[in-house]
């Protein structure tokens, strides 16, 4: 990249949070997640000079659009701040990265906040649903359909099936290691819940199948949810780090990034990729231009990588399209612990989608807080010990809009 | 069995819980915790088929069947020899009064292994009297702890050893609520009530007798989830039970005397319809301050109808300034419930716990109440001290430090204060 983007770092909400509960619009997760983010970072709010926020569907959940224009209600310093809403689905988050890490790129702007957020429990998961029907086409996918999403990701599972085998049990593997990971995770959603891999192998009244090969335990959460993020030049940067006695050289950075769209339709993205050995080609490149923007040379050189689990499909897809295995082969990565928080490659040490949760359009922005909190070593108790460089994957509709981001010192 | 501990540098290893009273909402309850954590758990009741009520509710609150996989059913008559002798922790769960506790407490004392760990969940009566039943090696392996219910959700959790409590069974049970349970655990003095149940009902029991004078739904709407509490005040006490609240109060009342004394005292007006049998939320024909399930439609004064507004748009820093500001008689009466709440929590800093952050702990996680540091943090020390003495409280030692200072009291960082505060 021509000019290097900087994380100086954000804030999460809990996850584990019900605003609507709460009695709370989504301008308090907005300001909750900036009020986070500047004191997190020392950033003045004076210092920002553009807000890019990622949500997926406000109109629905909260009948409120505009959202850019919320974060200038945060602060005074605020006044006149230029502003914009993206969205793609369960991308959005990461397309507002895209926009902002652009314009620092282009040298347009020195300091830009990004914000994703997702109020999503104002509605039954019924209707929840059918609304989340809106990332696929919903006409002719998700109309009239009951809990679609599902149904699609299982239908990614039945591809690996037909393609390479499947066998269930990694998928419940997948499943209890977020779990497990989330538990050690003090802004997780599930940090709390009972979970291992006996319950997810169970199928009763429990851990019912919602669609096709798909029960409660391969799902993500329904979660509420906002995160800041604020991304700055090496200009920038460089002033911040030297009024907080820090190294440039420690700051994270962008080191590469991709971002491709396949075909809407789930029908046509399995046609297109028929004869190949990659089930989502497309999410296969984003990947590989992210590797060959950072100047890696394959997944070796990560020392982590949060994924997209929104169902334990899309990770299981994940594991080989990242390049930990043969395309077919991810279920060696899970049976030989690769993927574990202490394994050659952990996936997900905050727990993912499913453990730490999936409030839409801000996942993309989570992922990207997380790649910064381990590479700079603040993750706590889920810290992959000595991260350097985190990969990041997040994905809109079923496998149609693919961002990565490589995050390094 | 329980032959781990053999030095006292190496932490003894729990692998197996036998929890007496299974089948009620505590017993199966951390019941469940226990065998969440993949500790083998024998669930006790008076028969068979209570226990295994118990089992049923514990897979209920893990919402799985596989958690039984750790869970054991018996009744006392069958089991209890076996089970205890074989148990590196008794965990007594009986109802909350003290005779039928020290029934139990002598049966296991007699039954348990040496060094086997004996702890009590009582909310709040002696330990060292409980403590007492047995000779000299059960009195250092005894321990209260304190779990809330329904403690698979709630995760602050309250350890209270008595004097005589061997250290190293403290350091052995601390390591186990605190690392392989979870639990946001703070260390109490063997006081009545401990420290949340007598902070917390301190300010409940004082919404009640202004019951008298002000009508449940004026006080309900006035020191709402807008002061900082998922559940307002009055319905908090019905959903809990008006026979638990009348023994917790009495509990403190009888053998505490301290600056807040006469804020246990339970009102008249509880003591008259306790006694006719009503007692809140389980009495669903008698009711309590309402009847369940009803929302009281009280309107809600105009310094509640502010806070509120801001705080649905996350200004809660704002509906502090009003908090403090606002004129009138209705502020008057929150900020003295309120600002007492402040007060009595950080009083308690010295007497029944060491920290601030003990408080806050305990008042944030078991109580879902916004902790008093963090309301001093939000309205700012030096305008809290001001505002404490103007409403004629004591104003306790940590808040005038905290002011000097000028520092923050609230220090646990992943925490989103914005949760307590309801719009």
């Amino acid at each position: 990249m021509t000019r290097p983007v900087y994380i100086l770092g954000g804030y999460q909400t809990d996850f584990a949070r019900n605003w609507t509960k709460e009695g709370k619009h989504i301008a308090a997760m907005i300001r909750e997640a900036v009020a986070g983010g500047l004191a997190a970072t020392g950033v003045e709010p004076a210092e920002i000079e553009v807000g890019h926020v990622g949500n997926f569907a406000a109109e629905l959940y909260a009948m409120q659009g505009h959202l850019g224009a919320f974060l200038v209600d945060v602060d005074p310093a605020f006044a006149g701040l230029p502003t914009g809403r993206h969205e793609a689905a369960c991308a959005s988050g990461s397309i507002a990265l895209l926009a902002a890490s652009a314009e620092i790129e282009a040298g347009r702007y020195d300091c830009a906040l990004v914000v994703g957020v997702e109020q999503m429990k104002t509605v039954s998961p019924a209707r929840g649903g059918d609304f989340l029907g809106t990332a696929a086409w919903y006409e002719r996918e998700a109309k009239g359909v009951e809990f679609p999403f599902p149904k699609l990701f299982g239908r990614l599972g039945d591809e690996y099936d037909r393609r390479y085998k499947l066998d269930d049990k990694h998928l419940a593997r997948i499943s209890a290691i977020n779990y497990e990971n989330a538990r050690k995770n003090p802004k997780a959603q599930t940090r709390t819940w009972y979970m291992n891999e006996d319950h997810a192998r169970a199928c009763d009244s429990y851990n019912a199948v919602i669609g096709g090969r798909i029960k409660v335990t391969d799902c993500s959460q329904v979660t509420d949810g906002a995160v800041a993020v604020i991304l700055a030049s090496e200009a920038f940067a460089k002033k911040w780090a030297a009024r907080r006695n820090a190294q440039l050289a420690n700051v994270p950075r962008i080191k590469g990034w991709g971002h491709r769209t396949a075909p809407l339709l789930f029908d046509d993205k399995v046609a297109e990729s028929r004869d190949q050995p990659y089930v989502l080609p497309h999410t296969r490149r984003a990947i590989t231009d992210a590797y060959r923007r950072a100047g890696l040379a394959d997944c070796w050189a990560l020392d982590g990588i949060e994924t997209h689990d929104c169902f334990t499909t899309s990770e299981y897809m994940a594991i080989d399209h990242f390049g930990l295995t043969r395309p077919g082969e991810s279920w060696k990565a899970v049976e030989e612990g690769v993927i574990a928080l202490d394994g050659k490659l952990p996936i997900n040490p905050s727990g993912g989608l499913i453990g730490c949760g999936h409030p839409v359009g801000a996942t993309g922005v989570r992922q990207l807080l997380d790649a910064y909190l381990q590479t700079t070593g603040q993750a706590g108790a889920y810290q992959v010990a000595g991260a350097r460089t985190f990969a990041t994957l997040n994905i809109g509709g079923s496998g149609t809009t693919s961002c990565v981001f490589i995050v390094g010192v | 069995m329980g032959g781990a501990r053999t030095t006292g540098f190496m932490a003894r290893q729990i692998r197996k819980v036998v929890v007496l009273g299974a089948n009620g909402a505590m017993g199966a309850g951390s019941g469940e915790v226990f065998a969440a954590a993949g500790i083998e758990t024998t669930f006790l009741a008076r028969t068979r088929d209570k226990a295994l009520e118990g089992q049923k509710r514990a897979e209920k609150l893990a919402k799985s069947s596989a958690i039984s996989r750790f869970i054991r059913v018996g009744s006392y008559e069958e089991d209890l020899a076996r089970a205890v002798a074989d148990a590196d922790l008794v965990f007594e769960a009986v109802s909350e009064d003290l005779a039928l506790k020290r029934v139990y407490l002598e049966k296991i004392d007699k039954l348990r292994q040496p060094d086997a760990i004996v702890a009590t969940v009582s909310s709040g009566l002696s330990i060292a009297a409980m403590a007492a039943v047995g000779g000299a090696s059960f009195s250092r392996h005894f321990l209260g702890i304190h779990f809330f219910n329904p403690p698979n959700v709630i995760v602050g959790c309250e350890l209270i050893p008595h004097a005589g409590t061997d250290p190293l069974v403290v350091g052995d049970v601390t390591e186990l609520l605190r690392e392989r349970l979870g639990r946001e655990l703070v260390r109490t003095s063997d006081t009545p009530a401990f420290c949340g149940n007598r902070v917390g009902f301190k300010v409940l029991n004082e919404c009640a007798q202004l019951v008298e004078r002000h009508g449940a739904a004026y006080i309900d709407a006035l020191l709402g989830p807008h002061t900082g509490r998922a559940m307002a005040p009055l319905a908090t006490i019905d959903f809990v039970g008006w026979d638990v609240h009348q023994a917790i109060v009495d509990n403190v009342y009888a053998h505490t005397r301290d600056e807040a004394h006469e804020a246990f005292a339970l009102p008249a007006l509880m003591k008259e319809k306790i006694a006719a049998g009503c007692l809140g939320d389980k009495t669903p024909d008698k009711g309590g301050f309402f009847k369940k399930g009803e929302k009281p439609n009280a309107e809600l004064p105009e310094v509640a109808r502010r806070m509120k507004a801001l705080h649905h748009v996350g200004r809660y820093r704002e509906a502090f300034d009003v908090f403090a500001d606002a004129g009138g008689a209705d502020a008057d009466l929150m900020r003295r419930v309120i600002l007492g709440y402040v007060s009595y929590g950080l009083a308690r800093v010295g007497e029944v716990v060491e920290s601030v952050a003990d408080v806050d702990r305990i008042m944030g996680f078991g109580f879902n109440w916004a902790p008093p540091g963090a309301l001093v943090d939000l309205i700012g020390a030096r305008r809290t001290v001001a505002l404490v003495e103007a409403a004629r409280l004591p104003v306790p030692r940590a808040l005038v430090e905290a002011a000097e200072r000028n520092q923050r009291l609230f220090d646990a960082a992943h925490v989103d204060i914005g949760r307590f505060f309801h719009g």
